[in-house]
């Protein structure tokens, strides 16, 4: 049965390290296509590095990583993302001397996205006009919000069926807030995606989520689904 | 000081210009990717054109066919290079240092290589054209012309590769955030070789048009080289851009130093460019542009 309907993620023990230190402690979770959770937790307790270890940016010490059924945590990012799985990184990331238009064709570098370019390019200008507006506009001057946009827009390009978002909300005034989990909220109701996404500010989130995990000092310490938690339990957890 | 002697020397200085281009060219590709100096940047440029000179006198080759064979040759020499050495040093910690100390001894080696092979005396490679062409009071040989030509298709053909090919962007997004270029799905090491085996090429090529209008010898690569960092910290280490404006810049303030100083003051007038320049700017013409 699970052979033919794969979870879109599942992790099992999971630890990570950055040198002597160690970050991840036997973090465990699972997503099924097409849900979209969230990982809420203090900062500095591993959510992030948990996202480099699926992306394979920072793989993994130890456990098993499986996309859609098929070990991952010792493949190569570039494969990683051939697969089907993108990262959206907080950091952004973006390519700051090139243009938005530039930006958002690298984001479909891999094989099987560059057929699509024109489909998804057009699909990220519906999502964003903003960005459509600032095509050949240098990715360098865009403000907060846009440039915000503009890596969640180069996600999408790569054609993922796993979206890894950390943090969208972080630094950004409220009406760019809601611009950006509104356009995640579209992408939740029109495509086969399945998001995990980061987060530190809960109302937003909450109300976009399926289900909800809740990481401290390396390890899931809770799992529920969105509807049957608030926001002060969660909130509670950061101290 | 008269128009004569003003367009006489802008003329010249194009010329010389056109060639540190091309050369800067292979050290700023790179610096921009891989981020570490190239101190083998100038006996690479001399092994292409001692390459070409040995396909052209001991295989008895044609120019043009020699020169692309030395081209083939110089990409694979760099692919290989990179594949067999840097490669592997990258995977160890503080490899930017490591690998620029390591360029610099393989720049060493390939040059008393070089000694060893081709022995200690001058070596040229002819002109593509013979005459001149004469307008007024100015007279530029053909084969002068041919080389401002040949570097300006050239730029204009690295150009079009870096904006408008996968290949180009992937070097241009690995050269600007490398984390970024791993997340849209680009090999690292995978561009890191392709990019040093290019600019192995196109640095060979430099070496190669310089050998047909100065002259070549193993030890002459450091001088090339020297002018190189000049050039590409004057341009803004990295950018492409930047490097081609400095290059003409030096080559013009080259033609005005020997015309009115005399050539024992082109280095220093190039020093105390640079310097000024440092002081001044230090982030280069281009200011912290990447490829």
């Amino acid at each position: 049965m699970t052979r033919f309907n794969p979870p879109a993620l599942e992790i099992q023990d999971v630890d990570s390290f950055y040198g002597e230190l160690q970050v991840l402690r036997k973090a465990s979770l699972r997503l099924q296509q097409r849900e979209v959770v969230v990982l809420f937790g203090p900062n500095g307790h591993g959510k992030s590095t948990l996202l480099k270890a699926i992306a394979g940016i920072h793989p993994a010490a130890a456990g098993s990583i499986r996309y859609l059924g098929e070990e991952i945590s010792r493949t190569p990012s570039a494969q990683i993302v051939e697969m089907g799985v993108a990262y959206i990184p907080e950091a952004r990331n973006l390519f700051t001397d090139m243009t938005v238009g530039e930006n958002l064709r690298l984001g479909a570098y891999n094989r099987r996205a560059r057929s699509q370019v024109a489909q998804n390019l057009a699909y990220v200008f519906d999502l964003f006009p903003r960005l459509a507006e600032r095509r050949d506009q240098i990715a360098a001057t865009l403000s907060g919000g846009e440039s915000r946009m503009l890596a969640v827009g180069r996600g999408l390009m790569s054609g993922a069926a796993l979206l890894l978002i950390d943090e969208p909300s972080i630094g950004l005034s409220p009406i760019m807030k809601r611009a950006v989990f509104g356009a995640i909220a579209k992408i939740k109701s029109a495509r086969d995606i399945a998001v995990l996404m980061v987060e530190q500010e809960v109302e937003h989130p909450l109300r976009l989520a399926d289900r909800v995990y809740l990481l401290k000092k390396g390890r899931v310490i809770l799992e529920k689904p969105a509807a049957e938690i608030n926001k002060a339990e969660i909130e509670q957890a950061y101290f | 000081m008269n128009i004569k002697e003003i367009i006489n020397t802008l003329v010249s200085g194009l010329i010389s210009g056109s060639l540190y281009a091309i050369m800067a060219l292979g050290l700023t590709i790179i610096y921009g990717v891989i981020h570490v100096f190239n101190f083998g940047h100038g006996i690479v440029a001399v092994l292409g054109g001692y390459f070409t000179w040995l396909f052209l006198t001991k295989l008895g080759l044609g120019l043009i066919p020699s020169i692309l064979l030395a081209l083939v040759f110089m990409f694979f020499f760099g692919l290989l290079l990179f594949k067999a050495t840097i490669n592997p040093l990258l995977k160890t910690p503080n490899w930017e240092f490591s690998t620029i100390i390591f360029l610099l001894g393989m720049g060493i080696l390939l040059e008393n290589l070089a000694l060893q092979a081709f022995g200690p005396r001058v070596k040229h490679i002819p002109a593509f054209f013979e005459g001149s062409l004469k307008i007024g009071f100015v007279r530029v040989n053909w084969h002068e012309i041919s080389l401002i030509g040949i570097v300006l298709v050239f730029i204009l053909i690295l150009n079009f590769f870096l904006k408008k090919t996968w290949f180009g962007q992937a070097m241009r997004a690995v050269a600007q955030d490398m984390d970024g270029a791993r997340i849209v799905g680009i090999s690292i090491t995978r561009i890191f070789g392709y990019a040093f085996a290019m600019a192995t090429m196109v640095t060979g090529f430099s070496g190669i048009l310089l050998g047909t209008k100065y002259y070549m010898t193993p030890h002459i690569g450091w001088d090339w080289m020297v002018k190189g960092f000049v050039i590409v910290v004057l341009g803004g280490l990295g950018s492409a851009t930047g490097a081609v404006y400095a290059a003409f810049i030096m080559g013009i303030a080259e033609a005005l130093a020997t015309l009115y100083l005399g050539s024992l003051w082109v280095w220093p007038i190039w020093f105390l460019i640079f310097v000024t320049i440092l002081l001044l700017r230090p982030q280069g013409l281009a200011g912290g542009r990447t490829l």
